[in-house]
């Protein structure tokens, strides 16, 4: 791969991930834009709280409890 | 392994996968962590018992956030809409940890998404926050593209009004600011 063609990877890579940014974006917009998602992926930082991984081992655990009652 | 076996393993990954996402939606929606979790939790319920619903190789997170969504306006119906607690849990989450940067910033950031008619914040969430396409988003709120997009714009337009961004530099005092906006655009 050339220079440029790499370069113009680089390029349309930057253009996909900032797709909300379109073209004539004004920068307060963007300013806008990283604020909600700094928002956003704070929250998507804290991961999964144990209680919806209790919640779903209870789920799958009575569905299995289920299926055998069904067997017998 | 049966075939179905495979399936509810796969239909389970695909759920926890979507969860911290699905849980900032709900944040974005509700304001409040409390109520927040109580909506994620109903909705896994509910995608749960509606597993068979759900086909296979389609997009998972957008039936989640469906669902979400109905069961959060379908809540705000049956109880009315409470009195938004913008400074309450949601602050005292945030400013745990003051010496990271922007947490004070994120607040003021949290309060204006609040103050945003339900419609436009939920446009502007999907949109720009948790990676949906215009089209994917207007299926979600079951609407039309163009209307998620007007929506959008008008969210953008307020929240520039309510945070009283006129341009780059007047937003925020933090030098820090201007340079990762500069690394995040390459310029």
């Amino acid at each position: 791969m050339s220079e440029q063609d790499s370069r113009k990877k680089e390029k349309t890579m930057t253009t996909a991930q900032a797709k909300d940014f379109r073209p004539g974006a004004t920068l307060p917009n963007a300013a806008i834009s990283r604020k909600l998602r700094d928002f956003y992926d704070a929250v998507q930082e804290e991961g999964i709280p144990d209680r919806f991984l209790d919640l779903l081992e209870r789920l799958e655990q009575a569905e299995k409890n289920a299926k055998s009652a069904d067997v017998k | 392994m049966t075939e179905q076996e495979l399936a509810d393993r796969a239909f389970k990954r695909d759920l926890l996968a979507s969860l911290p996402n699905l849980r900032a939606f709900a944040v974005s929606l509700t304001g409040r962590h409390d109520k927040a979790d109580d909506l994620v939790q109903d909705t896994i319920m509910k995608a749960w018992a509606n597993q068979t619903s759900f086909t296979a190789g389609t997009n998972m997170r957008a039936w989640l956030f469906t669902i979400l969504r109905n069961e959060f306006y379908s809540q705000m119906r049956k109880r009315g809409r409470e009195v938004q607690d913008s400074d309450g849990l949601f602050s005292e989450r945030f400013s745990v940890h003051p010496e990271q940067y922007g947490r004070l910033d994120l607040q003021d950031f949290r309060k204006a998404l609040d103050k945003l008619p339900d419609d436009q914040r939920e446009a502007i969430v999907l949109v720009g926050a948790a990676g949906f396409a215009y089209e994917e988003a207007a299926a979600i709120c079951g609407c039309a593209v163009g209307t998620i997009k007007s929506r959008v714009s008008r969210a953008r337009t307020r929240l520039q009004e309510l945070l009283g961004v006129s341009g780059e530099s007047d937003f925020g005092p933090d030098p820090g600011d201007a340079a990762i906006t500069a690394r995040a655009f390459g310029s």
